[in-house]
């Protein structure tokens, strides 16, 4: 762990963060934008043409029930991405100085998470604003768990990034397998409208328990991790252990493969 | 007496073989079985040696002798196929001009970067960051971004954090052949003080000249192999006569090829006075000089003939069409050049003659031939050449109308 407070760390999250955003002409503004222009897409695509609805037990809004699954939806799935190519970009810097490499990914998730919570934040508020119910200590209580989500994201990342020095494909693999996740994962729609034998193949997916919490948490007060919740929260540190052990394994070889 | 900072114990690597997927799967699935791969090309075979604290060591050898590599295992950028490396110091090293540089973002970013790389933490660099930025002396280019940068400047920024950094072991290769005159030597200044107070150098030089300057041990890499390593003197003194006796070979081989090929060359020089071996000229003695050339083609060649001191400079050179003269035909393929220097005004010396064949245009040089010659005799003269002079009372205008 002592490897993870490497200075370097913060350096690349803040390079990050400023590559990608700060130093567009428009800046900051597209953290917000351009998850905001998606999300009025699926909307209106599913509320209007395939009238998708929000579960009766619930009294809000199809864009708030999906803004609110959306965010952390999004990061994850930005963060595995981006994550999974930070060594192949990193080559040249990693072929002539010695440094954890696992801090490249790691950092990337951590940026990444970073900038959408931002977004996410504002979302939040602006649904407060308009009229959503927001339960705000359940967003607090939420926190934890987005952690968690990252952890995940770290995990699948850090396994990525060394799978792609060895093998090339998966950079263009992994795009169509995290679109085909996020279909699977109930954002667009409400698991309770699912067949039956469907519901419980998605039941599997632990995005699905992610989107769930969340969810339960933000728009009615309501928190309870269950069993579930514990499991997956053993599997994703276990997953990020085996992932740190799996990328330190081939990290010495980068080089000789870059 | 202290531990080795460095201990390096019969390091080979080998580069696996991954141009192809299948060979990339195959090297992957034994990494992950946790074999090193043990096939592929070999830079670097069975190299040992020490490096104990407050030493100087210089690595010596020609590109791609495996010099760089060595460099990267030590600083743990790769890792060796089989021996082991021990190092217990903090390193710093200035691998390449810019590592670690992002060229879209400003110098001082990449301050931040670099020493955060080295692991500085952000108060420590802080503190130092006046100094570094003294150090690099760019002045205002330090909110540029890099990309803007020369290559000198980037080398500034790069020792500069480094001298920042405060290693105990400093790795360099072949950075400091990279900027300006002052600014080399304001790096070595400091390279000689952080020797002084004790710490530890590792270079890697093609300057023979820096690498005795800096370094009290040597090791000289051969094909990825040690094949010498001891007091700087003796190793640098060796690598340079290996390249020499290789430079002479080489010339031999390029002179059969050309003979094999047809082209215009020396078939014998021969020089008088001859005693025995040697040529020794006594003052006042004639120069001769008898040069057959070979021609593949039957046409005349050109002869150029010079004389040169022992270290090299010229002192009078001629080609044979320069003065219109015509070589002696021995056979369909060989001409018979005689030159015959008079009394040549050479001061006491050693000096080489120096015979040519070039083609019958006189454009191309083909092949060279050198004889060693001795000018006997003592003068306190200085120079090359005696010049015709006489001491006078005359002013120096009136020069002209004396004769």
């Amino acid at each position: 762990m002592k490897r993870l407070a490497h200075p370097i760390f913060w350096q690349l999250v803040s390079r990050s963060i400023r590559k990608d955003y700060l130093e567009n002409l428009t800046g900051f503004a597209w953290l917000i934008l351009q998850p905001l222009m998606l999300l009025s897409v699926y909307a209106f695509v599913f509320s209007t043409i395939f009238k998708a609805r929000v579960p009766d037990s619930l009294d809000v809004g199809f864009v708030a029930y999906l803004a609110v699954a959306f965010w952390p939806w999004t990061a994850f799935s930005e963060a595995v991405l981006k994550a999974g190519g930070t060594v192949r970009a990193n080559a040249a810097l990693i072929g002539k100085v010695a440094f954890p490499s696992e801090l490249l990914p790691l950092s990337m998730v951590v940026a990444t998470f970073l900038m959408n919570m931002a977004g996410y934040a504002a979302v939040l508020v602006v649904l407060s604003l308009t009229g959503t119910d927001i339960h705000w200590l359940g967003v607090v209580a939420m926190l934890p768990v987005l952690v968690l989500l990252a952890v995940l994201a770290g995990a699948i990342g850090l396994v990525m990034s060394a799978l792609q020095v060895f093998v090339r494909d998966v950079a263009q693999i992994l795009p169509p397998l995290m679109t085909f996740w996020f279909f699977t994962t109930p954002i667009l729609y409400s698991p309770t409208y699912l067949p039956d034998r469907l519901a419980e193949v998605i039941a599997w997916n632990p995005m699905a328990w992610f989107v769930g919490f969340v969810r339960a948490a933000a728009l009615q007060g309501e928190l309870h991790p269950g069993l579930a919740g514990i499991a997956i929260a053993v599997s994703a540190l276990l997953l990020f252990w085996l992932g740190l052990r799996f990328f330190r394994r081939l990290s010495g070889h980068f080089e000789d493969f870059l | 007496m202290n531990a080795p900072l460095i201990r390096v114990d019969g390091v080979s690597k080998f580069y696996p073989r991954v141009h192809r997927a299948g060979e990339r799967m195959r090297a992957f699935m034994a990494l992950l079985a946790g074999r090193e791969p043990q096939d592929g090309a070999e830079v670097l075979h069975d190299v040992s040696f020490e490096i104990r604290p407050g030493e100087s060591f210089g690595i010596i050898g020609e590109n791609g002798a495996g010099k760089s590599t060595l460099l990267k295992i030590l600083t743990g950028v790769i890792s060796p196929s089989r021996g082991s490396v021990e190092v217990n110091a903090r390193i710093a090293a200035l691998l390449e001009l810019g590592a670690g540089f992002q060229p879209e973002f400003s110098g001082l970013d990449n301050v931040r970067m670099k020493a955060s790389l080295l692991g500085m933490s952000p108060r420590r660099l802080e503190r130092k960051l006046d100094d570094i930025l003294a150090f690099a002396d760019i002045g205002d280019y330090i909110h540029e971004p890099v990309k803007h940068y020369s290559s000198g400047m980037v080398v500034r920024l790069g020792f500069a954090v480094v001298t920042a950094s405060d290693p105990e072991l400093l790795i360099t290769d072949e950075v400091l052949a990279v900027g300006d005159e002052s600014f080399q030597k304001k790096c070595i200044r400091w390279i000689e003080a952080f020797l002084e107070r004790g710490n530890t150098l590792l270079m890697v030089s093609h300057s023979m000249y820096q690498v005795q300057k800096l370094c009290r041990r040597a090791l000289w890499l051969q094909d990825g192999r040690a094949q010498l390593q001891g007091d700087v003197f003796e190793v640098t003194q060796s690598y340079l006569a290996w390249h020499e006796s290789r430079g002479a070979q080489e010339k031999r081989q390029r002179a059969t090829a050309r003979g094999e090929s047809g082209l215009y060359r020396i078939e014998s020089m021969d020089v008088a006075p001859r005693s025995g071996d040697e040529v020794r000229l006594a003052s006042g003695e004639d120069l001769g000089l008898e040069l057959v050339l070979h021609s593949p083609d039957g046409r005349a060649p050109v002869a150029l003939v010079g004389i040169v001191r022992a270290d090299g400079t010229p002192v009078y050179g001629v080609a044979s069409d320069q003065d219109g003269a015509r070589p002696e035909r021995v056979d369909e393929h060989h001409y018979r050049f005689r030159v015959r220097f008079r009394a040549p005004p050479l001061l006491p010396g050693l000096y080489s003659l120096r015979g040519h064949a070039m083609d019958p245009e006189g454009l191309r040089l083909f092949d060279t031939a050198e004889q060693r010659f001795l000018v006997r005799g003592e003068s306190r003269e200085l120079g090359m050449v005696r010049l015709e002079h006489e001491w006078t009372d005359e002013g120096p205008g009136d020069a002209e109308s004396s004769r």
